[in-house]
């Protein structure tokens, strides 16, 4: 904190194509984020949208390790870097496929075609019109606490 | 629930403390609830009276409150995790002083010191305090002032963005601690899970609280964890290779690791029910297209990592005292890093296991208890290496040895119960009942405060210049173990029996013995709690005799014994050249250790500043705002906290530099006075001759 992080580069050389890093960058988040946001708006076929948000969203994190991280595989700091992406990329695989299998697990196990969150939807307006919990409402619960 | 927002008070007003309660009605629950506000508010002007009589306050400015100095940040962390600590440790005796008197009958089923929704809120702050507020302080601070000590680097990486972390925990903390006085925590459990904490079900700042603790806390924490990950890969001393790294940096490197993966889940699960309150969002509601089982999946994303975020720090400071006061080598050190690494990466495959009986199939049941069953396997390697370790060692029955011995006999039920509760069909007998209870107090306990007070115990004499008191460190030691035994072992019991947890009352008077049992545990935690203050008081005021100007007290073989005591805020005068793993110890072995440097230059330290400060009074401000609904506040605070890190940004700052002439002076007296203080050996550790010079014939570690 108390060196400038340029120190070690020319910074007349390096000042201006920084900026232009940060400026592509920045400008290509934008687009993505607002793609993102156009996509959800638009008339697409859900999964449709589902897929662009998600490309929009892995695109943005490469846009963000490039240009503001500073992420490259080449020079002598790759090894590192790869290391660094490939750690990261096989915890959030681990964390996001470990989310699929567990909801998609119960989910199936909701007694239901439709996504659960429907589901529950239907149970909690059930439960409201009979006056009565239907077993669809029970399986809902989450039963442990610990 | 109040009428209206007020536009400049939001939901602020006469009635939300507990005064008004205890006017309204005069029981046990209101009395102990006014008398826990009335704690702070007399402990706040208390602190007030004394700091200004003393004129403590400059000092206390310049001297820690702007200090960006790594060991001092980490002084604050651990300061603050123990009046942290009182306060969870009162908490639970309340609990178990509420429980014991809980019996209900049919006719008349709540009964007990508390009523039951202040009963929720006990177990709430009890939970909340303990993990994020002492477990996560405590470790953090003491890597905080050991883990660059150790590495041989001057500072932190980025020694500021640690003052603004220890800034984002201290007022998460003060947002539970002003939860006594104004209004009411959360009565969800430490876990909150919705959607019985949703907007409809817990209406009110209960839940809030919480929330934006946890969220600004957690920001500080992940912070930390880049903060500490850079240090150990950029500000090794020359020669320091990653296998000659003491292990306890090694441990905080799996903990900076896991800190940066796992506290952003936490972030995620706490900002999307933040969104479900405010915003009328529906992530975890029952319309509308919510699913609240995916904030227990995503929570526990967090929460397992967190547990051995919570454990490795301690274990590293198992591996440094077994060696140090067995005198011995760490026996089997590659294998002690591997364990390290393995439980880091496999912590983040287990997570399911604290809710098996969500619904989910037996087949992602029983896919998450074999690897919960794994990750047994690097903690038992541990064990065994650090029993090797002492074995056939003169081992000094030490403060942090008698730590280390409860450890072994009490963590390792602990986790023999974990396995048994990784099989889901032995968890769905027991599960949320108190034998999960016991098992959680009893990894956390031997593990976790054992580790960090015998830590605390061991390099206190490097932060302040003198010893603990070995006696009334023994005392408090062994109370904490007695406490533990009688607290928690009848809680296995109760849990067979078939007592729930966080139940405010029960009907089985089968139940009431066991009940007395643990009560009578909770009074000795609370005496642990004393004798542990007592042993800080008695030691401070015996600082004479306990002084150990040399620096070196335990005949220890890492890089951190080679500095004066109290270390100077540049640690080292020359930042050394490590040529062998332990290279103090291996400087003993040569002769002749404290040889000074040729020469001595210019040392540049970061400057103090105010910034961390402002930070913290921001970022209360914003989540007692957001508690309260001020919404003003809450925008101004949004608009000030990036403004204050974008001002710094922008000004060039100079470092302080501490010329070489006055490094030179202090370090040639260091040098002289070891020179003139008679080597203590190790039969003499515990006495005044111990002067922090030990005799380095006897090193034989």
């Amino acid at each position: 904190m108390t060196k400038p992080n340029t120190g070690h580069i020319n910074p007349q050389e390096s000042a201006a194509s920084e900026i232009k890093s940060y400026a592509t960058g920045f400008v290509i988040s934008l687009i993505l984020t607002v793609g993102a946001f156009a996509a959800l708006l638009s008339d697409l076929p859900n999964t449709w949208k589902v897929v662009v948000i998600c490309t929009a969203a892995l695109l943005q994190i490469v846009t963000h390790m490039r240009n503001f991280l500073h992420l490259s595989f080449s020079g002598n700091q790759s090894r590192e870097d790869l290391l660094l992406v490939l750690f990261s990329a096989s915890l959030l695989a681990i964390m996001a496929g470990g989310t699929w299998y567990i909801m998609s697990d119960l989910s199936g196990r909701m007694h239901q075609t439709g996504e659960s969150g429907s589901s529950s939807h239907r149970a909690l307006a059930a439960y409201s019109n009979n006056g009565k919990p239907q077993q669809v409402w029970l399986s809902n619960v989450p039963l442990s606490r610990n | 629930m109040k009428g209206m927002t007020s536009p400049i008070f939001g939901n602020l007003d006469w009635t939300v403390t507990p005064y008004t309660d205890l006017l309204q009605q005069v029981n046990s629950s209101t009395i102990v609830s006014a008398g826990a506000a009335s704690v702070l508010v007399l402990g706040g002007i208390a602190v007030l009276v004394l700091f200004t009589w003393m004129g403590w306050w400059g000092p206390l400015y310049r001297n820690w409150l702007t200090s960006p100095d790594a060991k001092k940040i980490g002084i604050m962390y651990v300061t603050l995790a123990l009046i942290m600590l009182a306060r969870g440790i009162i908490e639970g005796f309340v609990i178990r002083a509420h429980q014991a008197t809980a019996l209900g009958t049919l006719a008349r089923p709540e009964s007990g010191l508390v009523s039951p929704d202040h009963f929720a809120q006990l177990f709430s702050t009890h939970g909340t305090i303990m993990i994020f507020f002492v477990a996560m302080p405590l470790l953090i601070g003491l890597i905080n002032f050991v883990l660059p000590q150790q590495l041989g680097a001057r500072d932190m990486a980025f020694p500021v963005l640690n003052q603004i972390s220890l800034g984002l925990t201290a007022s998460g903390a003060g947002l539970v601690m002003i939860s006594l006085l104004l209004g009411k925590f959360g009565t969800g459990g430490w876990t909150m899970y919705p959607p019985y904490t949703g907007k409809d079900f817990s209406p009110g700042e209960g839940v809030d609280y919480w929330l934006w603790a946890i969220l600004i806390s957690g920001m500080g924490s992940t912070l930390t964890g880049m903060n500490f990950a850079v240090t150990i890969f950029k500000k090794r001393a020359p020669g320091m290779h990653f296998m000659r790294m003491p292990l306890f940096c090694w441990t905080s490197l799996c903990v900076a690791i896991m800190l940066i993966y796992a506290m952003p889940a936490l972030t995620v699960s706490s900002a999307m029910l933040a969104l479900d309150r405010y915003a009328g969002f529906h992530f975890f509601t029952n319309d509308a297209g919510g699913n609240m089982m995916n904030y227990a999946n995503i929570f526990w994303m967090f929460g397992h990592p967190e547990v051995y975020i919570l454990i490795l720090p301690a274990f590293g400071v198992f591996s440094e005292i077994s060696s140090t006061f067995s005198g011995k080598r760490l026996y089997g050190y590659t294998s002690l890093v591997i364990a390290s690494m393995s439980i880091a990466v496999i912590s983040f495959t287990v997570w399911l296991h604290h809710f098996f009986t969500m619904g989910q199939s037996a087949g992602v049941n029983i896919a998450f208890g074999i690897a919960t069953m794994i990750i047994g396997v690097p903690t038992g390697v541990k064990i065994y290496d650090w029993m090797a370790t002492m074995w056939r060692g003169r081992v000094r029955i030490t403060t942090p040895v008698v730590y280390l011995t409860g450890f072994f006999l009490l963590f390792v039920i602990g986790g023999l119960s974990g396995i048994i509760l990784a099989n889901p069909s032995i968890d769905y007998q027991v599960h949320n009942s108190t034998f999960l209870v016991a098992h959680f107090h009893n990894v956390i306990i031997p593990g976790v405060l054992y580790g960090m007070l015998a830590g605390i115990h061991y390099w206190f004499p490097k932060a302040f210049g003198f010893r603990l008191s070995e006696t009334w460190g023994r005392r408090t030691a062994l109370l904490f173990v007695g406490g533990f035994i009688f607290t928690f072992m009848p809680l296995y019991v109760l849990g067979l029996m078939g007592m729930p947890r966080r139940s405010p009352t029960f009907q089985n008077p089968d139940f009431m013995a066991w009940m007395y049992i643990a009560a009578f545990g909770g009074v000795l935690m609370l005496c642990a709690l004393a004798s542990l203050v007592w042993t800080f008081w008695t030691s401070y005021r015996n600082r004479l005799a306990l002084a150990v100007p040399g620096g070196d007290p335990w005949n220890g073989s890492t890089l951190e014994w080679s500095t004066p005591a109290p270390v100077p805020e540049w640690t080292f005068p020359r930042i050394p050249h490590v040529d062998k793993r332990n290279d103090w110890g291996e400087k003993k072995r040569a002769g002749d250790p404290w040889k000074g440097p040729e020469t001595y230059t210019d040392i540049e330290l970061p400057a103090n500043t105010a910034l961390g400060l402002l930070i913290t009074g921001g970022s209360f401000a914003l989540g007692f705002a957001m508690v309260w609904h001020i919404w003003w506040l809450a925008v101004l605070c949004c608009l000030a906290l990036p403004g204050l890190v974008a001002l710094r940004g922008m000004r060039l700052i100079e470092p302080k530099i501490i010329p070489a002439a006055q490094v030179e002076e202090a370090d040639r007296r260091f040098r002289q006075q070891v020179a003139s203080l008679a080597p203590a050996s190790r039969a003499d550790e515990e006495t005044e001759r111990n002067r922090g010079v030990p005799d380095i014939s006897e090193f034989a570690g």
